[in-house]
């Protein structure tokens, strides 16, 4: 059953990428084949908790492929096929062969290949077939990135996706030649008795912390996620940064965890989670504030697992696993709620042209689906009940919580949760900012007040994934059930454990609560119309006549908390103030640079370009000085040798 | 007592006496400066006469103006009903549910935000930005806390969670909670209740262009929030709960009125700090709060 499904999911995809060129609608239904197909075979495998193998007959490049769906491999590939079919629908309106005609079957076509790729990157249980995929990944997801390559910033975006991805790649082959060299095989498979493996998973770290973005690794993320087409970038962050974490989680359930490991795991969640979501307060441009939540949303799952490997060191199944939970779930949340909302961010840049915030606003008035759906999604992100990011922190909490009152060795996750509080709350601040600015007061500019909502096509994907959001909210309990399975490929030891989550009131209380907003949001409306409503000017302490540019701008609302964080972000503010007798146009301009690039690894590729620009002086083609340096060669060889004899 | 009695009763007894909190702080005010003040009932008068009114709405506004009032107001008062109410207890409680209080107060946050970002005024804006970013210093120092009475008592459920300090820890805790109380209810010295029209208010300015019901909204669920958080930093410093039910009742209703006093006398001696001051003070309440954090973790190493 689920070969015939994996199957079908592989070759509709297959043909996706062939037909997809020419025949749009035959590409549709073929992504929503197998969208559907993968979802239901990671669902049925979530449920059951079979493991599904399949080795091939033959050899590919050396080895016989050998195919693997688990519970880990199944929780991400529920991811691939939702995200993958549904921003397949949305792109047939976003990205549409009329209004591209050049780039649309290029995208199609990559699309598929993508979320293929993706789906052997979950499947493939051979170390080499995983690099080919994992390759395979990396480069259509380029071509994805770069559709747009009429645009300097989309081909400047591409490029440093590349060289970042690729710098991952590299310790991912030294990974996994290591790893198939001291275990003599390339099929990959727990090894947890060959402690000698342990400082192995640095390595692995690395390689895939890149691609998950986490924090310093981050840097190639803000600017593909945000130059690329939206469907791109709903797929870059909510499911290919996945892939990145799927592998860290895969290989620290499967790896022998060298000491220490959890605790630099938690650290980097800490660090990404403060520092990815204080940038991605002071952005302007609405694409790139989704990016760097992506950072702090990683950093919330590095700190989940982060606790779940210490509570393997220290034997404690009871938080560890409320933890891993938790932290799983969040992977599905995070991957629901920020494809919602580049879709949202998607519909709103497809109708006024603009990603920069400060030239948006009262867009709910002539797009009032793309507001709802985009303000559910924001009140998700920032971990509000009823909705589903609150499920997945509230689970994650519990297992610090829980580890902290237990005062024993691992107690010290303390500060944990207090930066999990402190990035929750400034992650409310980001979208109460990106909702009130982009969506709510005066539109600023005459696109934003033109602006048409989204067709069909485009908003059917977002009402769907608010959905199930809010399904997740109000049935936490049914949505733990499969995410268990999971867990319990990660730690088979903790099989019997309960983690003690109260998901039932929790659900309960969900319920009661939401009802409870309907009701209020209901009667206040129906008071508000039968004692008489009056409509005038905002009336703001009496200004006779407010303009839409006395609006809070996105920069002032961050203004405060952007203080806070001028040591990193170093926001570049220029002023043009209104001087003499005949003044020019008063002006402020702001940017906050991706400091981390801008400041550390920009000077440090310019440093070794330097250096290897003096020693390329070396090489001139003057034959005579050429015959020097074989003379000096031999020479200093000489001495060597002699001194060496002494 | 079943829970469709318990609930029901609870949540009048909620709705019913917290209107009288700024009464008496405004009593308090009105002694200290020699003036007969007004009535201590003087907010339901207030709420029945604004919930007659009609609406007046800007130009610019969606829906969303009417409702988020009332959608900041039901999680309020849903966080109030969860907290044990001395040797009551609590209604229905669960593990993490002490979580679910502390989100349901940012929900509150974010509904009252949206409806200031909904007028396109700087200056409502102005009052959203400081909010939602004062909030994030008042909130970890909330999660410290509630993290000391973790590690006290052991527990993350609302229910068995209050097991108080003692000695030095409990007055550090008391401190560090009032300063956040003082915050996140916008009284002296970080916000002036009284005023209109000043530049470094906060939460009066994002309700400038609110108006009728949804005003009375907006004015109940703050004094069911200020309720809510003397009621929190009552328990979390006394063992009321160890108490005989009628004892620790009046134990717990004492208490609650001198919080509310201590209020009043605050704001009667203290001038409005520094704008650029609020966030020192604050971290100086996240530390009181840390500190005893610290105490009852290494006091049992």
């Amino acid at each position: 059953m689920t070969a015939a499904l994996l199957g079908i999911f592989g070759l509709s995809l297959l043909l996706a990428m062939i037909l997809g060129r020419t025949h749009a609608r035959i590409w549709l239904g073929l992504s929503a084949v197998a969208s559907l197909s993968g979802l239901y075979t990671a669902l049925r495998t979530l449920i059951t908790a079979e493991t599904w193998i399949w080795r091939g007959g033959f050899a590919l490049g050396g080895e016989t492929p050998f195919l693997r769906l688990d519970g880990i491999s199944a929780l991400f590939l529920v991811l691939v096929s939702l995200v993958g079919g549904l921003g397949a629908v949305y792109a047939h309106e976003y990205w549409s062969g009329h209004h591209h005609p050049r780039s649309a079957p290029g995208g199609r076509c990559w699309w598929s290949a993508l979320v293929l790729s993706m789906g052997l990157v979950l499947t493939c249980a051979n170390g080499l077939h995983f690099l080919f995929a994992w390759e395979a990944f990396a480069l259509s997801a380029y071509f994805l990135i770069t559709l747009d390559h009429d645009r300097k910033e989309a081909r400047k975006a591409g490029w440093l996706y590349l060289a970042a991805s690729h710098a991952g790649t590299m310790a991912l082959f030294a990974f996994f030649s290591a790893l198939a060299a001291r275990t003599g095989t390339w099929e990959l498979g727990p090894v947890h008795a060959q402690t000698g493996l342990a400082p192995l998973f640095w390595l692995a770290l690395f390689g895939f912390g890149v691609k998950a973005g986490m924090f310093p690794l981050h840097i190639w993320l803000p600017s593909a996620h945000a130059g690329a087409p939206s469907h791109v970038s709903a797929i870059m962050s909510a499911v290919a940064i996945k892939m990145g974490v799927y592998g860290i989680v895969r290989f620290s359930g499967w790896l022998p965890m060298p000491a220490g490991s959890g605790w630099v795991l938690l650290g980097i969640g800490c660090l990404s989670a403060l520092l990815g979501i204080a940038f991605a307060l002071a952005q302007n441009d609405i694409k790139r504030l989704l990016a760097y939540c992506s950072v702090e949303n990683v950093g919330i799952i590095l700190i989940g697992l982060g606790l779940s490997v210490l509570a393997v060191q220290h034997g404690q199944p009871i938080w560890g696993k409320a933890a891993l939970a938790g932290t799983f779930l969040h992977v599905i949340n995070h991957g629901l709620f920020k494809s919602l909302l580049f879709f949202g961010a998607g519909s709103v840049l497809h109708a006024t042209g603009t990603r920069d915030m400060s030239r948006l606003g009262g867009l709910w008035k002539v797009m009032p689906w793309t507001a709802t759906l985009f303000a559910v999604g924001a009140m998700a992100v920032s971990g509000l009940p009823p909705l589903n990011g609150f499920v997945g922190e509230w689970a994650i909490y519990q297992g610090l919580m829980r580890a902290v009152a237990q005062k024993g060795p691992a107690a010290g996750v303390l500060p944990a949760v207090i930066v999990l509080a402190g990035a929750g709350a400034l992650a409310l601040a980001a979208f109460a900012k990106a909702v009130g600015i982009v969506f709510l007061g005066a539109p600023r500019n005459k696109p934003a007040a033109q602006a048409v909502e989204c067709g069909w096509f485009m908003r059917a994907p977002m009402v769907l994934l608010a959905m199930i959001m809010i399904a997740i909210g109000l049935l936490p309990g049914l949505f733990f059930r499969p995410v268990m399975g999971t867990v319990a490929v990660w730690a088979p030891q903790w099989a019997m454990t309960d983690p003690l989550l109260a998901t039932r009131t929790l659900g309960g209380t969900h319920t009661l609560l939401i009802c409870a907003l309907l009701a209020g949001g209901f009667l206040i409306m129906r008071k508000a119309q039968s004692s008489g409503t009056r409509t005038g000017p905002t009336w703001d302490c009496g200004y006779a006549t407010p303009t839409a540019h006395m609006q809070y701008t996105g920069g002032s609302f961050a203004g405060i908390a952007r203080g806070w964080f001028a040591w990193l972000l170093r926001p570049e503010i220029m002023i043009r103030r209104v001087r003499g007798h005949f003044p020019g146009k008063a002006l402020v301009l702001e940017r906050v640079p991706e400091t981390i690039l801008e400041k550390a690894v920009m000077p440090g590729a310019a440093a070794v370009s330097f250096v290897a620009d003096g020693a390329r002086k070396m090489q001139h083609g003057r034959l005579h000085l050429y015959i020097l340096y074989v003379f000096l060669g031999v020479t200093a060889l000489g001495f060597m040798v002699l001194l060496g004899g002494m | 007592m079943p829970l469709y009695i318990d609930v029901p009763l609870r949540l009048l007894v909620w709705l019913l006496l917290a209107p009288l909190l700024p009464g008496v702080i405004n009593k308090v005010k009105a002694w200290v400066a020699g003036r007969q003040g007004p009535p201590v009932l003087q907010l339901y008068y207030d709420l029945a006469r604004l919930w007659r009114k009609g609406v007046v709405l800007s130009t610019l506004a969606s829906p969303g103006f009417i409702i988020a009032p009332a959608v900041a107001w039901a999680a309020v008062v849903t966080a109030a009903l969860m907290l044990p109410l001395g040797g009551a207890g609590t209604a229905f409680s669960f593990d993490g549910d002490v979580l679910l209080l502390v989100y349901l107060l940012a929900l509150a946050r974010f509904c009252t935000a949206w409806g200031a970002m909904e007028t396109g005024s700087a200056f409502e804006g102005m009052g959203a930005a400081r909010e939602v970013s004062f909030a994030v210093l008042a909130e970890i120092g909330i999660i410290t806390a509630i993290l000391t009475l973790v590690v006290q008592s052991g527990s993350i459920a609302l229910s068995s969670m209050f097991e108080p300090l003692s000695g030095p820890g409990a007055a550090l805790l008391a401190v560090g909670l009032f300063i956040i109380l003082l915050a996140e209810n916008c009284r002296v010295p970080f916000d002036d209740p009284n005023t209109h029209l000043e530049l470094t208010m906060i939460h009066e300015v994002m309700v400038l262009d609110h108006s009728g019901p949804p005003l009375a909204m907006i004015l109940h669920g703050a004094s069911v929030k200020l309720l809510l958080f003397a009621v929190f930093l009552a328990q979390a410093v006394l063992p009321l709960s160890e108490l005989p039910l009628m004892v620790s009742v009046a134990a717990l209703t004492a208490s609650v009125l001198l919080i509310t006093v201590a209020v009043g006398l605050v704001e009667s001696l203290t001038a409005r700090l520094a704008f650029r001051r609020v966030p020192l003070l604050l971290t100086i309440g996240f530390l009181f709060c840390l500190f005893p954090l610290l105490l009852t973790w290494m006091g049992d190493l």
